[in-house]
């Protein structure tokens, strides 16, 4: 039977990142950006989730269940019961197999704390139909945060060393690092911690800059399809031809050319698939700047031919670029890695743990910057400012840096901006409540000790 | 006149004892003068001759002699006198001798089903004897229509069977279900056993309905439960055709069938097409500004981006002086209800009719039977080919079947037989087809200026012409199956029998998709080809020691057997992509292999059975039967178990009280049983102990994922049936009636139990909860005119009804335990309730929806009606022409509380008609059959008056929209892609007019038959002629508006086809 050799384990580990792609193939996207209101419907419609895009979901309606994420906990937690049992030849590959499904468990808890507060907590594996055991209530929010806190710790002693050991597309020490730094900016900022969690992520963010990472000078090339695996990435979730099936991202590009496009826009869309839903909202538009290279790495916008002018002038909404995948024999499949954590993203992190101890964190910011405007640089250098202004300048960069990386929602959660940048927000400041998710009727029926999050429908 | 009929019935049992009836002798010499010499042939209705048939003179018992291997006899007789001609199995006939020494007899068969001689499990038995419910098919049912799949020949005319065509496909099997099935979670994959000659299956599919000899369906428990593990779901035995001694009777059958779609949709023309579209998309505008954008474009119902070139999918564009041409090519115009002053141009395509056609199909059937009192063989071959009524689709298949039998000593015999198809097909690549490729636009363009296919909106919404185009789909089935076997008769009374056989079936499958044009500017050349080849290997064992006994009124039978049946599936399937050419469908083409896999599975069921029958006087009956049974697949301490049967009769009639009746005036037998049967359908050979699934990859390495949760404790699912019959015979059984009432009780059930979501995994099986199936059958057949009339009439009824209910579910700390359901307003509670899902008490299959009160006629009355929630955007604003929904609450909102009960998913009534009409070489039969209480949403009903995709057909209703204020209809206006508008038609909604009953009464089979009179046939040298015209699911009368009412889970399927047969069948 299984679990008991070495390469049971490796099967397994797989097999727990395989299971993973569920999760960010597109829900990641949903959870961690579409509530940001920093997209807009587009020609296309994509009605399944307009609810989350325009922050009405329900229990009816309530954008995608944990289903995804539990699924990935239970590979883990089978890892973790079954593994330290099977005896290797190098003990340091079983201790790395056992970091990454710590790390893998406390991102999936990070994720699930985040969107429904707190959760059922299983740290055991499911192995049988047991009603006493399987019809759990939901933990604190404390308990979760500190399981997820318990997990990193042991994920980080149990690293052999502070390389990407198995890969980019698996958890390595400096990965879970990131996450810790993440984790921590969270519970310092949302949860109270404070300057002692700041301080944690700084140090944890801070460790990750003596392993192999940079920022590649092409902003682009660090999505590409062919550059899969680049020094910028951390972890990325491998998405592959002949493997997985498309992320999300197909919903932002374009099932057909617009009537009557620009000649140049054919060509930059190329091979057209699936749909145009989402584009960018205006006030996203407007941020991005000529001289930063990451606005045509991030989208490109479409004109049309517009009689009265006699002009490619009629604006037909942006397709998205940084994750347009690969065309193979004819077709376009959206098969570029879902980017988990890069070092774009740490530095950004390590600059808002920096600011929140009060500290310059003009040195980190600017290397994003050096990196976006090249030779225009001079004309963006980031100034150090008060702490609210060098927040702000923070969030927007982290909004031009990590667009349609699936940050932005609880980017505006951490820095308390909800209800300043969000329209719906703005329109209706009462809604509290609506920061975290509701939990869907399906989930309420089939977990009957489960209980509907404040605010929303009970039933 | 009953007393006349009386007579005839007595007069079949006295040949019986014509050798013993010395003493009428002295009679027979007195009028030796006056006799004269007869002689005959005697016939069944297939114009086979009956040997062995008895002649004797009326009234002189002594005077008789019965038929020699030509079905001739002679015999010297009195003047005027009047001979008794029968034959068992045969109705009686009288004849007058008078003025005639040659007469030709055709004996009709009887068809009554007191006397039946009935197959049951592992023997046969007289219908008199039986005390459990079977039922057996009347063979009519497969003499006229060439079912490529002889199952459909259940419809209708076994009470308590329900058989639904779920697909037209040519081949393809129905769905068939006994007594309501014993699964809690889908009743509809509880299909029963099939036993052909002794041989366990679980299908009849690839069989040549000509090679049947009878097939029989066993009910209850008591019956089943010889056949132990497989036997819950009730067991389907079909006999095939073996060899008779006498003279070789050759036999040819030919058919040739037109067909053809019996139901279409309603779609509106492209004039109306294009008007509604431009206002629908227009309407969806003013409700979502980014979409008006659409109006302008090449997609969707655009009207100003297009043109004749290859870049465009659809014909809809503005009248230019460039496309103008078009109009005289039958291209058709409006002016364009946005802006009057531009004319729309359009040509009008009907998909539907591109997609169906009329199928034609041959099928011939070949048969020799014949043989020697020492030896006998049947050898039946059969070529069927078949085309579907969907383009493209087909269906060919050869059959073979020998069978021989010998008498190797006084005391053993052996037979062996031979049972083969090949089978080859090919079917739709998806069956979305008959959505998207039927509902496409009628504006789009089917063919490009330069004549070659428009490829449609992309491959999803292709032109179905085109995408059928691209498939090159090679089906291929090889069906053997051996059996030896013999006889021994050890002493008297005692017989060794036993029988092993060998079953296999290979299948090889191939697709291949050519490079196609994935809307107009992406060019796929992936090439993916796919292959696919199973080997299912059956070995089977059964031996059945068997010994009868009459000491004077008692008569015992004990019968003991053991079975073994093993299974064996070995298949392996490829995929690659990336051939240079279109012209190479096979897999070496491929540059890259994109997956592989491949299964070995191995399963043994193994069991050992006894049964004891006990009749006292014929008047008293009792049958006892159990079975050990052994699965593989069960968990560690559980493979084993036990299935009793038990089953009592009582002749009622043959009782002394009874005399008191007119004699044959009432037969009368009641029956009572009870069993219990197992059930591992729904377990897979593996479950129990748990599967790690490496089907997946992880950056090129193979990954490995838990997919089944182990669970060790799995064990049989047990049905435990009391059933109660009675079996009537009216005035001398003209009027046959058959009555069963049963109560089932599944325990154990081995069921995928939802999870919850959190512990990772969705569902595990389990023996989960039990489930009750309550129902009634009641069949009757009438003989309306006497025996002996030239002109016979039969009418046959039946009605089966099962009532299914959640009798418990392992508790799980919530009321009436129920998992899943709907929480929604209760109107007698007066408060919200849990229901639907599964519950304690409550029903499977429970549909809920919203509820369409009426549509509201002008915007004041939408502004004062509820607040619908289920509209995602923040404005819920409604206007004339929106639904208005059943607040049920009443608390002024739509919401999820407010769905109400839509009706349940399972037909739970079932039945047919048939009526049979013949006066002397003509004949004419009406079957028709019957199923209510099923509910389907009707999907592709919403699809064509919302616009789901955005670009398929609309339905006829929208001319009756709603269209300016004050309008009074029951229909919605119409907005393009309906879930971006006010979800007035779309499927989150669940809108009460798509949920629709799927109640039908179904006009399967008219046939006339005509046989050719004998003394045509001998000027012929033929002994035999019959042709008949049969139509087939002639029509549907139900209310249900989609394509086939037969289904139960989704309206998306291929179409049944209405048939034109004509028949002829010739023996020699």
């Amino acid at each position: 039977s299984f679990w008991k050799t070495e390469d049971d384990a490796k099967g397994a580990i797989y097999g727990m990142y395989a299971r993973f792609r569920n999760v960010t193939n597109s829900n990641l996207f949903l959870w961690g950006e579409a509530r940001s209101q920093n997209l807009k419907q587009s020609v296309g419609n994509d009605f399944s989730n307009m609810r989350i895009f325009q922050n009405t979901l329900d229990a009816v309606d309530a954008g995608p269940s944990w289903s995804t994420l539990y699924q990935v906990v239970n590979d883990a937690n089978l890892i973790l019961k079954y593994v330290p049992e099977i005896s290797f030849l190098d003990g340091n590959n079983k201790n790395q197999i056992l970091a990454e499904a710590y790390s893998m468990r406390a991102f999936c808890y990070f994720v699930m704390a985040r969107t429904w507060g707190g959760v059922i907590i299983f740290t055991e594996p499911t192995e049988g139909y047991i009603p006493e055991k399987m019809y759990k209530e939901r933990s604190s929010i404390e308990d979760c945060f500190k399981l997820i806190k318990d997990d990193i710790d042991k994920a980080i002693s149990l690293y052999p060393d502070n390389n990407f050991i198995t890969g980019r597309n698996r958890w390595s020490k400096p990965a879970t690092n990131a996450l810790k730094g993440d984790v921590y900016l969270w519970t310092g900022k949302v949860m109270n911690g404070g300057n002692s969690d700041f301080s944690t992520a700084l140090n944890a963010l801070t460790e990750i800059e003596s392993s192999d990472v940079m920022l590649l000078s092409e902003f682009n090339r660090v999505f590409d399809y062919d550059n899969k695996g680049n020094k910028e990435i951390l972890f990325a979730s491998r998405f592959q031809l002949y493997e997985s099936s498309n992320t999300g991202y197909y919903r932002m590009y374009i099932d057909q050319l617009p009537p009557n496009p620009a000649p140049e826009a054919s060509e930059v869309i190329g091979v057209p698939r699936d749909g145009n839903y989402w584009t960018l909202s205006d006030e996203s538009l407007a941020m991005f700047s000529n001289e930063d290279q990451r606005k045509d790495g991030t989208f490109y916008e479409l004109y049309s031919f517009d009689a009265a002018t006699g002009l490619y002038s009629k604006f037909y909404g942006c397709i998205q670029m940084k994750f347009n995948g690969v065309v193979d024999a004819g077709s376009r499949y959206f098969l570029d890695d879902v980017i988990i954590y890069r070092y774009a993203d740490v530095l950004l992190m390590k600059a808002e743990a920096e600011n929140a101890l009060g500290k310059d964190p003009s040195t980190s910011i600017n290397k994003i910057r050096q990196r976006a405007y090249g030779e225009n640089y001079s004309k963006h250098v980031f100034v150090n400012g008060s702490k609210a202004q060098n927040d702000m300048e923070i969030l927007n960069e982290r909004l031009l840096e990590l667009f349609y990386e699936g940050k932005r929602w609880w980017d505006l959660i951490r820095f308390d901006k909800v209800f300043e940048l969000v329209p719906y927000f703005k329109e209706n400041p009462q809604d509290k409540y609506k920061l975290l998710w509701p939990i869907g009727l399906n989930i309420l029926s089939m977990e009957p000790n489960i209980s509907q999050n404040p605010g929303y429908q009970e039933r | 006149k009953i007393k006349k009929i009386l007579m005839v019935i007595l007069v079949v049992f006295l040949p019986l004892t014509i050798v013993k009836a010395g003493n009428t002798k002295s009679s027979m010499e007195i009028s030796q003068q006056q006799k004269k010499q007869i002689s005959g042939l005697i016939r069944d209705v297939n114009n086979e001759p009956i040997i062995g048939a008895n002649i004797i003179e009326k009234n002189v018992p002594g005077n008789g002699t019965v038929t020699d291997v030509d079905g001739r006899f002679t015999l010297s007789i009195e003047e005027n006198a009047t001979i008794l001609v029968s034959y068992i199995g045969y109705l009686p006939q009288e004849i007058s001798v008078a003025g005639k020494t040659y007469f030709e007899v055709i004996l009709q068969e009887d068809t009554k089903t007191l006397d039946e001689v009935v197959v049951v499990g592992y023997g046969t038995q007289s219908r008199e004897t039986i005390t459990t419910s079977i039922s057996k098919l009347d063979n009519k049912v497969l003499e006229n229509i060439p079912f490529t799949n002889a199952a459909n020949a259940l419809k209708g005319t076994i009470p308590g069977m329900r058989v639904q065509t779920v697909s037209g496909q040519p081949g393809s099997s129905p769905r068939i279900i006994i007594r309501g099935g014993s699964s809690i979670k889908s009743p509809d994959s509880a299909t029963p056993l099939y036993v052909i000659d002794g041989v366990t299956r679980y299908n009849m599919n690839d069989i040549n309905q000509s090679d049947i000899e009878s097939i029989q369906v066993l009910k209850d428990a008591a019956s089943t439960a010889i056949y132990g593990a497989l036997g819950s779901n009730g067991v389907v035995i079909i006999q095939t055709k073996s060899g008779r001694s006498g003279k070789i009777q050759v036999n040819y059958k030919y058919d040739l069938t037109l067909s053809e779609a019996s139901r279409r949709y309603d779609l509106l023309s492209a004039k109306d097409f294009v008007y509604f579209s431009r206002l629908g998309l227009y309407n969806t505008g003013q409700i979502n500004s980014a979409l008006l954008a659409q109006l302008d474009g090449s997609t969707y119902a655009g009207g100003a981006g297009n043109g004749l070139s290859k870049d465009y999918y659809s014909s809809l564009m503005y009248l230019t002086p460039e496309n103008q041409h078009k109009l005289n090519e039958g291209w058709q115009s409006i002016p364009d209800p946005l802006n009057p002053s531009k004319t729309l141009i359009f040509e009008d395509n009907d998909y539907q009719s591109i997609l169906f056609r009329s199928g034609i199909s041959h099928n011939h059937s070949f048969a020799v039977t014949g043989g020697s009192d020492k030896a006998t063989f049947h050898l039946g071959i059969g070529y069927s080919d078949n085309e579907g009524i969907a383009i493209t689709t087909d269906y060919k298949r050869f059959t073979l079947n020998f069978s021989g039998d010998i008498q190797v000593t006084k005391n053993t015999s052996a037979f062996a037989r031979v049972m083969y198809s090949n089978r080859s097909d090919r079917q739709v690549h998806t069956n979305d087809i008959f959505k998207s490729g039927l509902l496409m636009p009628p504006t789009n363009r089917l063919y490009y200026e330069d004549g070659t296919l428009a490829s449609g909106r992309n491959f999803g919404f292709a032109n179905p012409l085109y995408s059928l185009s691209v498939y090159k789909p090679r089906n291929l089935a090889n069906d053997l199956t051996l059996i030896v076997g013999g006889q021994v008769n050890i002493i008297p009374g005692l017989v060794f029998k036993p029988q092993f056989s060998w079953n296999q079936i290979t299948s090889y499958n191939r697709n291949f998709r050519t490079a196609f044009w994935n809307g107009f500017a992406s060019y796929d050349t992936s090439r993916n080809a796919n292959a696919s080849f199973s080997q299912n290997f059956s070995p089977q064992f059964n031996a059945v020691l068997d010994y009868a006994k009459s000491i004077k009124d008692h008569d015992i039978n004990l019968m003991a057997g053991l079975s073994y049946f093993g299974r064996n599936n070995d298949s392996f399937n490829a995929a690659g992509n990336g051939a240079a050419t279109d012209l190479i469908p096979t897999l070496n083409a491929s540059a890259v292999p994109t997956s592989v896999s491949g299964s070995e599975s191995h399963h043994v069921l193994l069991g050992y059975f006894s049964r004891a029958t006990y009749s006292y006087k014929q008047k008293y009956l009792v049958n006892a039967s159990l079975r050990y049974d052994g699965a593989s697949n069960l968990g560690e301490n559980n493979k084993w178990g036990i299935f009793p049967g038990i089953s009592l009769g009582w002749h009622v009639d043959k009782e002394n009280f009874w005399n008191a009746l007119p004699k044959d005036l009432i037969k009368l037998k009641l029956r009572g049983s009870y069993g219990v049967t197992g059930n591992i359908s729904g377990l897979g050979w593996y479950q129990a102990q748990g599967e790690y699934n490496s089907s997946n990859k992880y950056n090129g390495n193979s990954a490995i994922q838990i997919s089944v949760l182990p669970n060790q404790g799995l064990k049989w699912e047990q049905s435990k049936t009391l059933d109660f019959g009675v079996d009537m015979g009216l005035f001398n059984r003209r009027i046959d009636v058959i009555l069963d009432y049963y109560r089932r009780v599944n325990d154990n059930l081995l069921t995928t139990l939802d999870m919850p979501p959190s512990t990772g995994f969705s569902s595990i099986i389990t023996n989960y909860g039990s489930l009750e199936n309550k129902g009634y059958e009641f069949g009757l057949n009438a003989r309306i005119m006497p025996y002996s009339s030239d002109f016979q009439w039969n009418l046959s009824f039946n009605v089966a009804k099962v009532n299914t209910k959640i009798l418990h579910l392992p508790p799980n700390g919530i009321e009436n335990n129920r998992v899943g359901g709907e929480y929604i307003w209760d109107d007698k509670l007066g408060d919200y309730a849990w229901k639907g899902g599964l519950q304690e008490g409550g029903k499977i299959g429970e549909l809920f929806g919203y509820k369409q009160v009426s549509i509201f006629a002008t915007d004041e009355e939408a502004a004062a009606g509820p607040t619908d929630t289920l509209i995602p955007r923040t404005d819920k604003t409604k206007h004339g022409g929106d639904v208005n929904w059943l607040d049920s609450d009443k608390n002024g909102i739509i919401d999820s509380r407010d769905k109400v009960y839509m009706g349940n998913q399972y037909p739970d009534l079932t039945g047919g008609f048939s009526t049979f009409l013949e006066y002397k070489n003509l004949s004419l039969s009406v079957r028709m059959d019957y199923t209510l209480g099923g509910t389907l949403y009707y999907e592709t009903g919403a699809r064509i008056e919302g616009n789901f995709s955005g670009a398929n057909a609309l339905s006829k209703k929208i001319l009756r929209s709603w269209q300016k204020q004050g309008d009074i209809t029951d229909i919605p206006k119409y907005y393009w892609a309906d879930q971006n508008a006010n979800w007035n038609v779309w499927n989150n909604r669940g809108s009460s007019r798509y949920y629709q009953k799927t109640d039908f009464l179904s006009l399967r089979e008219i046939t006339l038959s005509y046989s050719l009179p004998s003394n045509y046939l001998q000027k012929m040298k033929l002994s035999g002629l019959r042709l008949h015209l049969t139509g087939s699911n002639l029509h549907y009368f139900t209310n249900f508006e989609g394509l086939n009412p037969e289904q139960s889970s989704s309206d998306t399927a291929y179409p049944v086809p209405r048939e034109f047969i004509f028949g002829l069948s010739i023996n020699f």
